[in-house]
């Protein structure tokens, strides 16, 4: 396992430089720069400017620089605002964790009991019902979710705050938004993993045994169904994170999902840069701790 | 329990544990007042921004020379208690308070202003708003640097060294000297010498100190010949702003500058202290527990993306007129979740709504007691490219300008925006902006046949250029539509990302160019000298001796009322002329609690919060109610486009309802 450990961070090295080589490149080839106002700058201060940030270097040294200035943590200032990439970090990514976690824990825990449900009761009013809320849910986007949750949530029942950050209450409705479409896949994994399950020969044993139908389930099914759901985490976790800047805009959540779209905006490169690092650095942690996962629920499964 | 359940049972409700911490961690008592600054602000340092939301709490975290009025934006005392003009109108001198102080409590001295002014106009302050403070004399010298003096000139050298017993991040050492002589590289062409950009590269500063020639470059170094230096400047001493004592500054300007005092308030030209930027240097001095200031507030924290929470200073010298305790900044950035917080209570005021809910708003019943749209300083415009043809012939300008239904625009894209005829927005007091012809279809084709295209017939296809966003695209669409329509004439539109835009903007590389100007203060001057020949905003192409005369003329006319009349004379030529098309004024769209007291409409659309305070009971109708808009603003206007209704309009004192439907 050590192995395994060992040679998936070397691979996640290589990513990491690979991204960084390529949003370098990337932003650098965009014309215009995070100066650019309608009215136009004196050239001393457009010089000092350039110097500030090394702008007025060549491209390769300026890649060294910024390369060596990533790979000692420190993630450098933003060009635009007045704090540095790292405060940034420390502040939002607690908010966006604890926003990202919630709608997980939705999303699986809504989820999984709407797909055992509705497997269980394969045929029946609540899986036709579950299954064309899920679908629904799947098809629509989390800000056409969020708009109805609002004008439902806050404006006709007055149950939640509109936005804002501070509070349980606050943390409902968009980690409800956010992990609605999620909650949607996972319940039609589950149901699919269960309905596989449940015919086969061992759950048939467990009930000609005269097990109770809510052991059947639970016990013997359960475990084995749940493989396929942990395989989602992967991907949910990289959605939740990426779906994140819209509902953080749209409940004004101070996290980091929108700095890394207004960075993007803003041409400012040391935020964007560090983000689209972060993010690769979670994904890459996130895949890591699915795969670890596999072994720990299925015996089968080898770490190589 | 299973090990293995235990273990995933320990993990979660570790990670519950964690959210409720984090959560935790964000709760707040509430502010007194809270309002959405719409961003989170680029810094607050004043010398370094540019934007309104940063305005907002730099006004009330420092104060200047003077303030100004919430409700006329006049000037009323700040720092200083009293001041006297010369004769001539170029010379202020300033008497401070004495008990003007810092909020670590020791006192605001005319050495404070010094030092603040000499760091905004250094370049290396990156101070992108420098320009605002040109008008004191050898200023613009002094920003430019090494560019900015010629032999003979007294200068300051700044070494990298700093000078003994300096705190970390001050200047360098500075040496004073007398420049001799600028030698430029061997071998540097022509062209080189010319780009502003390697000025100081190329060139070697010889310079007499106390007595001894020394060679300088700007740069650091080595060089073979020459002593390294991080810059060279005029002599700070040289400058129109100077401490007479302890509380007295005088600054001598350019040329009487009857706006001086508005921009002494305007929050670029805040003070600082120097001991504290010193201390903790760039990025620092301004986290919260390290910045000190000298406004009616001071930063007590601030969230990233959250809210700024500002505090009244126990220090500030009008503290008792100071009603609010707690000030909440929100970041939002959405105008939808913006208006949501303000539906529900959670904020007091916004500075603006969408053009979708603006119009809900409009037509609510029974009317809001909180939505009470005013004229703004500002137009929306488009510039024609005079360098090309067609748009050379001012008769081609002119016809495109008449074909213009300016009432169609303001009723489809926009919610409430006054359709404007001149350049200069409305509501000035002693300006009346001279205004270009209002829609003509019959005289516009005229025009045109007269410039040889009789119908649109041979006229090349144009294209309007905008920078992405859903009502500049509108807009456009509207216009190519209605020249087609009215012209015969074959219309496109382009749309560009904004750092794009603004290059081809620059770059002149476009026919027809959306574009849109916001005063910097309270005179007609900041929009007309634009349009100066060669000037660095006008983008046009155009330019007009006449016109330039006029503009130099009124910059140095002491007489207030000649200056305006010489201003007009400018304007009725940008207006006759017609490099712009001038769309629609600005409109200020805020919405503040019925509650709220101190808050007043003005043209600028800045709004302090020292002058706030809250009154639950609502014993009256707020200031914001009860003020009436410069020209009525309703969402279908039905005013004529003509002059001469227009000007009956224009003539309807403020206090009295316009008349709309005279027609």
């Amino acid at each position: 396992m050590t192995a395994f450990l060992v040679r998936r961070l070397c691979w996640m090295l290589v990513t990491l430089w690979v991204v960084f080589t390529v949003s370098f490149f990337l932003m650098r080839s965009v014309p215009g720069g995070p100066y650019d106002s309608e009215r136009a700058l004196e050239p001393e201060i457009e010089a000092n400017i350039r110097k500030e940030y090394n702008l007025d270097l060549p491209l390769s040294q300026q890649y060294w620089l910024k390369l060596r200035q990533m790979a000692s943590g420190e993630l450098g200032s933003s060009m635009k605002k007045d704090y540095t990439v790292n405060r940034l970090v420390a502040e939002g990514l607690p908010v966006s964790a604890a926003l990202g976690l919630l709608a997980l824990a939705i999303a699986f825990s809504v989820g999984l009991v709407a797909g055992v449900v509705s497997a269980v009761f394969r045929g029946g009013v609540a899986d036709v019902g579950l299954m064309a809320i899920a679908t629904v849910g799947i098809a629509l986007p989390n800000f056409v979710v969020a708009g109805f949750a609002i004008i439902l949530f806050v404006f006709t029942l007055g149950w939640l705050p509109a936005a804002g950050w501070g509070s349980l209450e606050q943390l409902v409705l968009p980690a409800l938004c956010l992990g609605a479409p999620y909650a949607a896949y996972v319940a039609r994994i589950a149901r699919t993993g269960m309905l596989d399950v449940l015919g086969q020969d061992h759950i048939r044993t467990a009930r000609a045994k005269g097990l109770s139908p809510f052991t059947v389930v639970a016990k013997h099914a359960l475990p084995t169904a749940l493989l396929p759901v942990v395989s989602f985490l992967g991907p949910a976790v990289a959605g939740i994170l990426t779906g994140s800047p819209v509902i953080e805009n749209i409940f004004a959540i101070p996290g980091l999902g929108w700095h890394f779209v207004q960075a993007a905006i803003d041409k400012d490169y040391p935020i964007a840069m560090g983000l689209v690092l972060l993010y690769t650095t979670l994904l890459y942690t996130m895949n890591l701790i699915v795969d670890l996962l596999y072994g720990v629920l299925d015996p089968r499964v080898e770490w190589r | 329990m299973p090990p293995r359940l235990l273990t995933a049972f320990v993990i979660l409700a570790g990670l519950a544990a964690g959210v409720i911490v984090i959560v935790r961690q964000g709760q707040l008592p509430p502010a007194d007042f809270t309002f959405n600054n719409d961003t989170e602000v680029e810094s607050l340092d004043p010398a370094v921004v540019t934007g309104q939301p940063e305005g907002r709490i730099i006004d009330e975290l420092y104060e200047g020379l003077v303030r100004l009025d919430p409700k006329d934006r006049k000037p009323i005392p700040g720092v200083a208690k009293e001041w006297e003009v010369s004769d001539d109108g170029k010379t202020y001198t300033f008497h401070l308070r004495r008990d003007a102080k810092w909020s670590d409590g020791s006192p605001v001295t005319a050495e404070d202003f010094v030092y603040s002014m000499r760091r905004f106009l250094d370049p290396q302050t990156l101070a992108e708003y420098a320009y605002q403070a040109w008008y004191i004399k050898n200023a613009r010298r002094f920003s430019r640097a090494a560019r900015g003096v010629r032999p003979g000139d007294p200068v300051e050298v700044e070494l990298y060294e700093l000078p003994p017993g300096a705190l970390p991040f001050a200047r360098g050492e500075l040496l004073r000297g007398e420049l001799v002589a600028v030698e430029t590289l061997p071998g540097a062409t022509e062209q080189e010498l010319e780009d502003p950009a390697r000025y100081t590269e190329l060139r070697t500063f010889l310079v007499e100190i106390d007595g001894e020639r020394r060679r300088f470059r700007v740069g650091e170094g080595p060089f073979p010949d020459a002593s390294p230096a991080k810059q060279l400047t005029l002599a700070f001493d040289q400058v129109g702003f100077r401490a007479l004592d302890d509380y007295t500054v005088q600054t001598e300007l350019e040329a009487p500058t009857p706006y001086w005092l508005n921009l002494l308030g305007f929050y670029p030209l805040a003070p600082v202290k120097r001991e504290c930027v010193e201390t903790h240097g760039p990025g620092a001095w301004i986290k919260a527990g390290n910045i000190v200031t000298n406004g009616p507030y001071m930063l007590q924290f601030r969230r990233i993306r959250d809210r700024i929470r500002l505090r009244k200073n126990p220090h500030y010298w009008n503290r008792d007129n100071v009603a609010l305790e707690t000030i909440d900044a929100l970041a939002v950035q959405s105008l939808t979740t913006s208006f949501n917080l303000y539906e529900t209570g959670e904020v007091d005021w916004i500075t603006k709504v969408t053009p979708l809910i603006a119009r809900e708003l409009f037509e609510q019943t029974p009317p809001r007691e909180d939505f009470n749209p005013d004229a703004q300083f500002g137009t929306y415009f488009y510039n024609f490219n005079t360098t090309r043809a067609p748009f050379d012939d001012p008769r081609v300008r002119r016809a495109l300008v008449l074909a213009l239904d300016r009432q169609e625009i303001v009723t489809t894209a926009c919610a409430g925006e006054l359709p404007a005829r001149s350049l200069t927005p409305p509501g000035l007091p002693d300006y009346e902006a001279p205004e270009c012809a209002g829609m003509d279809l019959d005289r516009a084709r005229q025009l045109l046949a007269e410039a040889g295209y009789p119908g649109g017939v041979g006229f090349p296809k144009i294209e309007i250029l905008y920078n992405y966003e859903q009502q500049h695209q509108t807009i456009a669409e509207l216009i190519r539509k209605q020249w087609r329509r009215g012209l015969g004439i074959d219309v496109a539109t382009r749309n560009e990302e904004w750092s794009t835009y603004l290059a081809s903007t620059r770059q002149l590389n476009f026919d027809v160019v959306r574009r849109a100007w916001i005063g910097d203060y309270l005179d007609p001057n900041t929009f007309l000298d634009m349009f100066v020949t060669g000037g660095e905003n006008n983008n046009t192409g155009w330019g007009d001796p006449e016109y330039d005369r006029l503009i130099r003329d009124a910059k140095f006319e002491s007489d207030p009322a000649k200056r305006l009349e010489l201003l007009a004379g400018a304007e009725r030529i940008l207006m006759t002329e017609l490099p712009v098309m001038p769309i629609y004024y600005y409109v200020s769209r805020s919405m503040v609690a019925p509650y709220v007291y101190g808050w007043h409409n003005n043209l600028e659309d800045r709004h302090p919060l020292w002058s706030l305070s809250i009154d639950r009971g609502r014993p009256r109708l707020n200031d914001f109610m009860s003020s009436k808009p410069i020209r009525p603003i309703v969402l279908r206007p039905q005013a004529a486009d003509t002059p001469s209704e227009a000007a009956a309009e224009a003539l309807t004192p403020p206090s009295l309802p316009a008349e709309e439907d005279e027609r």
